[in-house]
Parts: C-alpha cells; structure tokens; sequence
C-alpha cells in the first residue's frame, strides 16, 4: 500500500486528557536519508519518538514502517523490525560494563534460549561470540572501544550519549531516532557526533533526528520538520525552513540563526 | 562433523576462559564432595551436626539462587518464595503418601505445580517495587491459609507425616551422607545452570530490564515476557527446594512455610549479594550457621550459662536477630557479602557503596 515511504505517518495525533500533544501530524522519511525535527520545548517532539517506537499508543493515525502498519505493536516488536532509538534522558544499563550495554543491544538478533544457555550448548556459544565481535566493532565505531571494561555509570557524560548511540546501533536498526543526540556536548564533541552520524548514513541506516542545536540540524539534516504545539508548521530543506515565515514567528521572531546550543 | 564442533568449541574461548571460568566452581565442587570425609574433625566449643545443616544449607541454596534470579538481576521483588517451597513440599510429600508415585518422580512433580502456580499469578508482575512486594505478600498469605484450611488434603495444622524418603530408581536415600550428596548434587548443578544463564543474552536482557524498563524494550526485549519466565523458573527452584526439605524431614506443616521463611529467604539473597549466583551459598550459609555461631560467642567469653539460655531460645530471638543483621548489611555493605568484595577487587568500587541504588526495584 505504501511500499514507495520507507516511513510514512499518516495524520497521526496523541492526546493526553484534553491536550493534543501531536496533533494530525503527517509526513514521511525516505530510507538513506536524514531528517530532523524542530520545534520549542513541548511542541510534541519526543512523544512522537515514543509513538514510533511503541512506548506509547497514538489515539489515531497510522505509522507504516516499510509497507507495514506498526500502529499496536509493542516497544520489542518495533525493534524487532528494525527500528531503534537513543534517548533525551540517558537510560543506560548503568550497573553493566559498557560493552555488556551494547550486547544487550544485540537481544533482538540473537535467539539462544534458556536450555542452549544453561548447558552452554555449541549455538550458544557460536552466537555469544558473534554478539561480542559486533558489540565490539560498534563500541569502535563510536569511538569507546578502550572503555568497553568500564561500568556504563563512570563515563563521562558525553560518552554516555555515545554509548547510547553504540547500544542503539548493535540491534541492526534499518531506522534510528536520535533524541537531542547533542545535548549537553562542547563544541568538539558536536562535531564529532556529525560525523558520526554522516557514518551512520553511510552504512544505510535512516536517521530520524530530533535536535535544539540549529548549527548541528542545519548543516545535518537532508530535510527538516518543524513541529510546534503539536502540529507540522512546515517541512521542507534546511534552507527552505529557515526562511518561512510561520518557523520565525513559532521561534518568538528571533532569527533561527542566532540559536546556539539550548538545553 | 564431531572433531569440526570441537576444534569449533575449542576456538569460541581464549585460552584461560576455561580456567577463570571454572576455578571457583571446581574449587567449591572439591570441598562439596570431601566434606563429609572431614567434616568429623572440626570441633569447637559448641556441637555442630554438619551434615544435617548443610543440607539445608543446599536447599536454602536453591531457593536462593531462584530468587536471586528474581529480585538481585531482574528486580522484582518476592516475597512470596517461601510460599513457593510450601507448595512443593506439600505437592511431593501428598503424590508420595497418597498417590504412591515414586519420590524422585514426585520431585519434578512438585516443580511442575510451582510453575503452573507461578504462571496463574503472573499477571501481578506487571506491578512494580513495593506494589509487587505487597502482592506477593498476599499470596503468601492466601497460600499459607490455603494449606492450613484444606485440611481434607493437607491435614492442616496437624501436617503431614510419614513422608516417605529421597529416592533414585531402585535405591532409597537413607543416610545422612547420602542425603547431603543428593541435595548438593542438584544444587549444584542449579547453580552452574544459573551461573550460565546470567552470563548469557538471557542474564544481560533481565538486568537491562531491572535498570531500565523502556530502554530494555528498546533493545528488542519482551519485558513482561521475561519477568514471568523468570518468576516461573525461581518458581521452579523453590518448589524443588522445598520437595527436597520435605522428603528430608519427612514431617511437614503449614508454619514451617509461613511467610517469615519468606523473609528469611530474602535476607539469604541481601546478604549473599544481590546479582550474586556464589553469593546464595554464602548467604544460606550465614543464616543456616548464624544461631551455632552465636551461641559460641558467649562461650569464648567463658559464659557457658549464656550459650545455653541462647540455644534454647533461639527461635523465639530469631526474627529479631535476623532483622538486626539485615539492616547492618543494609547499611555497611548494601551490596552484600560476595558482591561488596568482589566488586572491591574487580572495579576498585568501595564495597561500602550501593551500585543497585539508581533505579533499584526495592
């Protein structure tokens, strides 16, 4: 039915009592490409992560993620499919080793099951292996191999946010939602996390961004949508957004320029 | 195709993961097995029958294993454990007297009902922290009732005796040591299938879900799923646990499993070590020698008069002894015994320090 939008959401709202915290909101995302979403506090950004991930049930619409309805699926079932998300507030595994973090990442691709793990059968193993290898080589991409023996609580803040982005990365997402991927990062660290999403792209993984720091979405994203009280106010290139009108004024009239790193 | 799987086995470790793996284990299955050998020997001021304790010690290992699955990696909370042995050793001990059914049969029996018990409560696990303590203190309660008031089949307060003893095919545990070798065979066994399962995708997905519930799912985890999975095999152990203790003491009723023995329990696994398979030994340990230990002390300071005023009040003191040394742990070492030193050793991390404390279930 929708076989051409690699993701398509389709006048999705969410209501929580009588607010409209995403309100009939439609747009799509094409695979290999990056997108970010604008908007002031509270215009509905990261409630529309949580319903595409799953963590929460919009009260109508639809979301199609390659061809399928995922509306009704549950959080596991989403990453299941092949999409995956880091978050605002770091919810790292903080009593595990950093590379324990990211091997749990591989949960949705492994299926050894408590009698192969109990009597360490030779499936078992084979695959424990394989989930070490890949955690590995995520944990390099993302620059925190030196640190895989460190417990995930005693990295710097930073590197929280990157070992959230290596844990994403290890269940093979098709789709990966960053959520304010660099807040609370210095101005080298920003840097390096463009780069690292370009990398991401590279390796065909969509990335759905959700993102305050303006110089970052910019100069980023393929395409931007701006949300504000829960609705789309406009969509299109960096370049088109920056200019309309109705973003200016959702942004109190202040040039979009001039935003620099907030929260 | 065999000599393939094996070159195959022999390459998936680095060479001393074998070792590292099992030197503790080795080490515990040695002493396990000579003890009775040796135990003769040991003497001190007060007499202890080694053996008869250390099988409970095996049993309450089981039990503690299982919850320790439960509450130190996935977080939730049971208190309802001691229900679970209730319902096994009734289970084992009734298919035995009434049906006749051998006992190494009645054994696995007795697991098979834990678990369906287990799985028809499972809804409450979508409670969380205090809520699922108190729910599970319900069933505990309704258990115990349960068992006292069905007195057609269980005989209520009076118990059950008579319950016939271990048995193999064809061969009847009858002695002391055989008894020992019997309980602490299977226990550890459950502890190396336990300690497997923690080390695996399985051990990393239920302490992801204890830190973080959303993020756990995001990982492709089927949160609830797991939790019940979980609660079913702790389930499984305690009922095990508590078939064995029957067939042991081939005398059983209602107060034995009131919920004080879920307590008791509890403070097993906080004080061997939350997210600690080593640590239920260690604990059940504590708790099965605790009152031998103190009745010593007293005699050390040439009080013998004291030591026996202590050993014959013991059970009335030991809720409260039990209570005194739980908020001790609590307070100098929240990480339990094993885990507060071997994180000390592991993560130079004072073992003074909670590492469960952010997002902890309980």
């Amino acid at each position: 039915m929708n076989e051409t939008h690699f993701l398509k959401v389709e006048n999705l709202t969410k209501l929580f009592g009588g607010l409209a915290a995403v309100n009939d909101v439609s747009f799509s995302v094409d695979k290999g490409s990056i997108k970010a979403i604008i908007g002031p506090n509270g215009a509905g950004k990261t409630t529309l992560f949580d319903l595409l991930i799953g963590v929460q049930q919009p009260n109508s619409g639809s979301i199609w993620f390659e061809g399928k309805n995922i509306v009704g699926y549950k959080a596991h079932q989403i990453a299941d499919l092949g999409m995956s998300r880091t978050f605002q507030t770091i919810q790292l595994f903080g009593n595990m080793t950093v590379l324990e973090n990211v091997m749990v990442g591989r949960h949705a691709r492994t299926t050894s099951e408590f009698t192969q793990v109990g009597l360490r059968l030779p499936k078992f193993l084979r695959e424990e292996r394989k989930i070490k290898e890949e955690a590995l080589k995520n944990l390099e991409l993302v620059g925190l191999g030196l640190q895989a023996d460190k417990l995930a609580d005693t990295l710097s803040f930073g590197q929280q946010r990157l070992l959230e982005l290596a844990r994403a990365l290890a269940t093979s997402p098709k789709l990966i939602l960053l959520d304010e991927p660099a807040a609370g990062l210095n101005t080298y660290e920003i840097e390096e996390l463009r780069n690292l999403i370009y990398k991401i792209r590279d390796m065909g993984i969509t990335v759905l961004l959700v993102e305050h720091n303006m110089g970052l979405v910019m100069r980023v994203s393929d395409e931007v949508l701006v949300l504000d009280y829960g609705q789309v106010i406009a969509e299109g290139s960096p370049e088109q957004v920056r200019d309309d009108p109705k973003v200016i004024e959702a942004y109190l009239g202040v040039e979009v320029n001039d935003f620099g790193g907030e929260g | 195709m065999k000599f393939k799987r094996l070159v195959e086995r022999i390459a998936l470790t680095r060479p001393g993961d074998f070792l590292r793996r099992n030197l503790g284990p080795t080490v515990l299955l040695i002493f396990l097995l000579t003890f009775p050998l040796w135990e003769g020997s040991v003497s001190g001021p007060v007499h202890i029958k080694f053996l008869e304790r250390m099988r409970l010690v095996g049993i309450y290992t089981i039990v503690a294993v299982g919850l320790n699955l439960l509450l130190g990696y996935a977080g939730q909370v049971s208190l309802g454990h001691g229900a679970f042995m209730g319902i096994g050793a009734y289970a084992s001990s009734l298919l035995a007297l009434r049906a006749h059914v051998p006992v190494y049969l009645t054994i696995l029996m007795a697991m098979l009902v834990a678990v369906l018990i287990s799985l028809i409560i499972s809804p409450i696990l979508r409670l969380r922290g205090h809520y699922l303590a108190m729910a599970t203190l319900g069933f505990a309660i309704i258990s115990f009732v349960v068992l006292r008031e069905m007195t057609w089949l269980t005989k209520g307060n009076e118990g059950l005796m008579g319950i016939p003893k271990l048995s193999l095919p064809g061969v009847e545990v009858r002695t002391m040591g055989g008894e020992y070798y019997f309980i602490w065979i299977i226990a550890f066994l459950i502890l190396i299938f336990s300690r497997n399962l923690v080390n695996s995708r399985l051990g990393r997905a239920l302490k992801a879900l204890h830190h973080s519930e959303v993020a756990a799912e995001t990982m492709g985890i089927n949160t609830s799923w797991y939790k019940i999975k979980i609660f079913a095999l702790s389930a499984a152990y305690a009922g095990l646990a508590g078939a064995l203790f029957a067939h042991i003491h081939s005398f059983i009723n209602p107060g034995i499993f009131q919920l004080n023995l879920s307590i008791i329990l509890l403070v097993m696994v906080v004080l061997g070590g939350m997210a600690s398979i080593w640590g239920s030994i260690a604990g059940a340990t504590v708790v099965v020698f605790l009152p031998k230990v103190l009745e010593a002390i007293p005699y050390w300071f040439g009080n013998k008069s004291l030591t026996q005023w202590f050993s014959n009040n013991y059970s009335n003191l030991e809720p409260m002894i039990f209570g005194i040394v739980l908020i001790l742990v609590m307070i100098f070492m929240p990480s339990g015994l094993t885990r507060g030193l071997s994180d000390f050793f592991r993560y130079r991390r004072s073992p003074f320090v909670n590492p469960l404390k952010r997002g902890s279930g309980i």
